[in-house]
């Protein structure tokens, strides 16, 4: 999984935003914001990592159980994708 | 091809429709020397544009598109387009910002109904905003919308002020998404990455220099005075 080509993640006054250039524009015009969590998995995306690569990542990283971060990673994928942001 | 100074620029633009003829007329300037910004579009383009946007006269087409043709530069001059009603009153300029139909235009006359001809109307719809020095300034520019209410001078910036419409009048500063989602969505957005590497640069730097507000407001001179207090108030 990656973000589609094209979509930039970037820090605004402090705020971590997804903004779309290019042939990303045409299916995503919006903005997201990201919070911690979010921006350290969406530079993982961007590594192209799996699911359960993002889970294993949250584990390293956080002290959280699996249960949790098995749920925080399959909320924010399935966000994600109903927001078109991200392609296999 | 006609020079003009905008908001510090040379530019070089040809317009051939009465609109835009008549209101760059107060900005032409005759530089030496590269212009900073070439707008030029062909007749085909316009012709194009015509054909998606069959409400528009050749004469407003030409006005919008050199707009943006303008406004597109200024990310790679330190600034960007704020679709905003811009004021100057006693040495700052201040924008109210809001989708089209929010009150932007009646809030900036409101303020010219209770402070009187000290405000002047920088620009009505699309101020440009460009560091000069390091400093953000508002510039009034030709292409300010629906009205002609335009003036060529430059202001350092005193505060940006996103309107709603509200029984009550309230205001406060805000910031982090608060800011960024409404500005990003009246800005012109480039559809470049560099580009939009340089605009997300000048906005950083504007909410890092610039005190921002929220307001909800109604019609009343009262409005104005409370955005003018905190406003005045929020300046170091």
């Amino acid at each position: 999984m990656k973000p589609k080509e094209g979509l930039l993640l970037r820090e605004l006054d402090g705020t971590a935003i997804v903004v779309a250039t290019g042939a990303a524009i045409s299916e995503f015009s919006g903005l997201i914001t990201l919070n911690q969590t979010g921006t350290f998995l969406w530079r993982r995306l961007e590594q192209g990592a799996t699911e359960e690569e993002l889970i294993a990542a949250l584990l390293a990283e956080y002290e959280i159980s699996e249960e949790i971060a098995r749920k925080d990673v399959q909320a924010f994928v399935a966000r994600a994708k109903d927001a078109g942001l991200l392609e296999d | 091809m006609p020079k003009y100074r905008i908001a510090e620029l040379n530019v070089e633009m040809a317009p051939k429709h009465p609109t835009l003829l008549r209101q760059g007329e107060p900005y032409l300037y005759d530089f030496s020397g590269e212009a900073d910004v070439v707008v030029d579009f062909s007749e085909e383009f316009y012709a194009q544009k015509l054909k998606e946007h069959p409400e528009l006269t050749p004469d407003l087409c030409e006005y919008l598109w050199m707009g943006f043709g303008f406004y597109r530069k200024l990310v790679q001059y330190d600034g960007l387009m704020l679709h905003a009603s811009a004021l100057a009153y006693q040495g700052r300029a201040y924008l109210f910002s809001a989708p089209c139909g929010t009150g932007k235009s009646t809030h900036t006359s409101l303020w010219r109904k209770t402070f009187g001809e000290d405000v002047v109307i920088l620009n009505d719809d699309k101020p440009a905003l460009r560091q000069i020095e390091g400093v953000y300034h508002a510039f009034g520019t030709p292409f300010s919308g629906k009205t002609d209410q335009n003036v060529n001078i430059g202001v350092p910036l005193g505060g940006i002020c996103i309107l709603e419409r509200s029984k009550e009048n309230w205001i406060k500063r805000v910031q982090g998404k608060d800011v960024i989602f409404p500005l990003m969505h009246q800005t012109l957005r480039p559809p470049d990455a560099q580009n939009m590497d340089r605009l997300l640069a000048n906005l950083d730097q504007l909410l890092r220099t610039v005190p921002i507000y929220r307001m909800g407001c109604n019609i009343s001179e009262d409005a104005a005075r409370l955005a003018c207090e905190t406003m005045q108030g929020g300046l170091e």
